[in-house]
């Protein structure tokens, strides 16, 4: 369910400066927990999920990097197809034969690896420095921290939004870029007459339906009742049940692909995804992985040259503020017994200025680093940085945030909402008591 | 097997001298090396039967022990589960009208899928014991769907299907556009989808199984039947589809088995989650749903019990009351 977020392009890397890891490696040599002493040989397996060329060659580069700082340190990793990588980590961490370092995907999955004892603290180590935590922000550290201890080391940030097809908005007569939900009706309407499919949607898979329903909420509740209900589970306050009525009102102007509900996201040109790369569809509602996925759908294979993006549009009277952004918050954790050390030191070089920038070149996704974030090019990636650092808040996905438990319900409430099996009081009704078996 | 037996006694042609031929070395030979040198016939299925029997064991066996532990736990899945829950889980399974539903779908499959493959399959296969010219051709065609991955089946029948597929759109071009409907998605028509994609992936192995069977059917008894002047029908009637029994009865018990494992074609051309609204979710697709994608391990360990026991028992009441006399008659013939 939360496997898109990383699908191939994803991550992003936070800079952490070379010489502040460098540093830190001079210093102590105490044992640790695992045994390890500095200068030994070690082996330090890392997972991840890029598959692409370019994300390989920047990895190998950054494995190559650390070698050469850390005596007798070997990086070993092995790159996992995206969806086969939770599985597998998972049967890894349980048999306790898993990898030192691997990428975290956050909330609820984080704190039950939380809870198994399967997860290093990494408080107060390099990947914890002031210096990366103040370039990388403390909202992403926040989002990462459980109970005081610091999970994983951020390294990237997805925020999601409206990516739309200029050209074809220009075709309708679409001057203004929509700020509020009216207005978004206003554009559908303009798109519908111009004959353009408004929204593309691939209901198949569930979660790029359910994001309507998450930014609706994002607009419709304050920040604190999203980061109460965050703990507490408790879906009570009103403001639930309007946006899954906004999400049924969206649905009832038609505006989606013809057969939404039996088109996947991302796979080949009749998936969502494709729908925007071949001009089909005006609009889809997606993370930023979007324009590397729709790179892939274009005729070419080349960049989709008129893609744009806004934020996700106000709703009247919602009690969220506009600027709030939503998107998936990620990172890299250590096996419980890796040594603290030497993996903080590797996720700190990950997160270099420099890692970081050719991580964007690599992958295509925003830097979290503040120094890095001048070597974006594209229009989109800068109108995101500047949404980023305007933000008021940032929250994760729902869900993400509630867990898979509720965040598969909610999920699947939302595709009944779509095909009218269940009502807005059904959908708030459904994950309440999903909330209650916990 | 009356019949059968019958026919045995009144054919006394090379099949009956075959078996008796091929019985007959055993008792002769297998007590007296048993006697000398009783290590080599245990070496012997040792070496037979261990590797089989080992798989067995590691990947059935304590699979299904574990799943019966796990399934009386709340467990996210990390960890060693530590939240004993009773049988709570079990509780939940048979109040979620979810699993209900799922399990009627699965009993829909099962039925029709006998319905119509059974009487289907049996025309076809008599259709292809004549012989008539592209004979093997039309055995290959009918049998190729079986073969073909279910994934590939699925992906794509889901493009074809698709309402702005190439179904829909051949039947807009033909002028038959009225006809055109949300094959996947309407709850109404959904299920009939997958059911007629059932039929025309699986009918292929019906077809073999029938084939194989009428082949065991001795011409000598159709020829006495023709000369005593039974009409094709009648010889079909009287003598085919009695002989054809224990082959039907066999075929039935796999699209029993198979109608209540139906996982891949839902999940793949339905997706993680359409499935429940489109109403084609089935019990293990319901199993995946709320065992592995929402993390609740335990939970999905009951549900795959439930199946289980439900598999099971089904499977013992048939064969109790339906194969019976066909394993019987075998074990009889055996012994004697």
């Amino acid at each position: 369910m939360m496997t898109r977020r990383y699908r191939s392009r994803t991550l992003g890397v936070l800079a952490g400066t070379m010489s502040a890891a460098l540093a830190l490696s001079a210093c102590s040599t105490a044992p640790e927990a695992s045994g390890y002493k500095e200068g030994d040989p070690y082996t330090l397996t890392v997972w991840t999920n890029f598959t692409g060329e370019a994300g390989l060659a920047w990895f190998d580069s950054v494995a190559k990097e650390f070698e050469a700082s850390h005596a007798n340190v070997t990086v070993k990793a092995q790159h996992i197809q995206n969806e086969e990588l939770d599985g597998k980590l998972q049967t890894a961490l349980n048999s306790g034969d898993a990898p030192s370092v691997f990428m975290q995907r956050g909330g609820g999955k984080m704190r039950d690896m939380a809870k198994a004892n399967q997860l290093l603290d990494l408080t107060g180590s390099a990947a914890d420095s002031p210096e990366l935590r103040e370039k990388l922000g403390k909202v992403s550290y926040e989002a990462l921290t459980v109970d005081g201890k610091l999970l994983a080391a951020p390294q990237l940030v997805q925020p999601g939004g409206i990516w739309y097809s200029k050209d074809l908005f220009k075709q309708a007569g679409i001057t203004e870029i929509p700020k509020t939900v009216d207005e978004l009706a206003g554009a559908i309407d303009k798109l519908k007459g111009a004959g353009i499919t408004p929204i593309a949607l691939g209901g198949k898979d569930a979660w790029p339906a359910a994001h309507w329903y998450y930014f609706f909420a994002l607009r419709e509740c304050s920040k604190d009742t999203l980061e109460a209900t965050n703990n507490s589970l408790d879906f009570s306050d009103p403001c639930y049940e309007k946006a899954a009525k906004d999400v049924v009102d969206l649905a009832a102007l038609k505006p989606f692909n013809e057969g939404f509900l039996n088109t996947s996201a991302q796979q080949g040109a009749s998936s969502s995804a494709g729908l925007l790369a071949n001009h089909k569809a005006a609009m889809e509602l997606m993370g930023n992985w979007e324009p590397g996925v729709v790179k892939d759908l274009t005729p070419n294979r080349e960049p989709l040259p008129d893609l744009g993006w806004f934020p996700f549009p106000q709703v009247a009277s919602g009690k969220g503020d506009a600027k709030a952004l939503m998107g998936g918050k990620g990172g890299f954790s250590c096996s419980a017994g890796a040594p603290k050390k030497l993996c903080g030191e590797f996720l700190a070089l990950m997160n270099s200025e420099k890692n970081q920038e050719s991580f964007y070149t690599a992958f295509g996704s925003i830097p979290l680093h503040a120094d890095a974030q001048d070597v974006v090019k594209n229009d989109y990636d800068k109108q995101m940085i500047d949404a980023l650092n305007e933000a008021t808040y940032v929250s994760n996905f729902l869900d993400t945030n509630y867990g898979q438990k509720v965040g598969t319900v909610l999920n699947q409430a939302v595709i009944e909402l779509l095909t009218g099996k269940t009502t807005p009081a059904g959908l708030v009704k459904a994950i309440t008591e999903a909330a209650g078996r916990n | 097997m009356e019949t059968a037996a019958h026919v045995n006694r009144d054919v006394p042609d090379s099949a009956r001298t075959g078996a008796s031929a091929a019985e007959a070395p055993a008792p002769a030979g297998g007590p007296a090396q048993g006697r000398r040198v009783p290590w080599r016939r245990w070496a012997e299925i040792a070496l037979l039967a261990g590797p089989g029997v080992v798989v067995f064991v590691t990947f059935v066996i304590v699979p299904v022990l574990m799943a019966g532990y796990y399934g009386f736990f709340e467990w996210s899945g990390y960890g060693v589960p530590t939240e004993f829950v009773g049988l709570r889980n079990y509780e939940l399974i048979f109040t979620d009208g979810a699993f209900l539903e799922a399990m009627w779908h699965n009993g829909f499959i099962l039925v029709m899928s006998l319905i119509l493959q059974g009487p289907v399959a049996i025309g076809i296969a008599l259709l292809l014991n004549r012989r008539m010219r592209g004979r093997s051709l039309i055995r290959v065609l009918i049998f190729v769907p079986y073969v073909i991955s279910e994934v590939i089946v699925a992906i794509g029948f889901s493009l074809m299907l698709h309402p702005t597929g190439a179904v829909n759109d051949v039947l807009d071009r033909i002028g038959l556009g009225g006809l055109a409907l949300d094959w996947l998605a309407d709850p109404d028509v959904a299920i009939w989808t997958l059911m007629l994609i059932l039929v025309w992936k699986y009918i292929g192995f019906a077809v073999i199984l029938m084939l194989a069977g009428l082949q065991g059917i001795p011409d000598e008894l159709r020829e006495a039947a023709a000369i005593d002047g039974a009409s094709y029908w009648q010889t079909q009637w009287h003598i085919t589809l009695p002989l054809l029994g224990p082959t039907i009865r066999i075929w039935a018990f796999l699209s029993i088995i198979g109608s209540l494992q139906v996982f891949d074609l839902v999940y793949v051309i339905w997706g993680q989650y359409v499935a429940d609204t489109a109403g084609t979710s089935t019990m293990a697709t319901y199993m995946v749903a709320n065992g592995r994608i929402s993390g609740e391990y335990g939970y999905g360990s009951a549900v795959a019990v439930v199946i289980f026991l439900i598999s099971l028992v089904i499977a013992l009441v048939y064969q109790r009351y339906v194969l019976r006399r066909d394993t019987e008659g075998a074990l009889t013939e055996g012994v004697a």
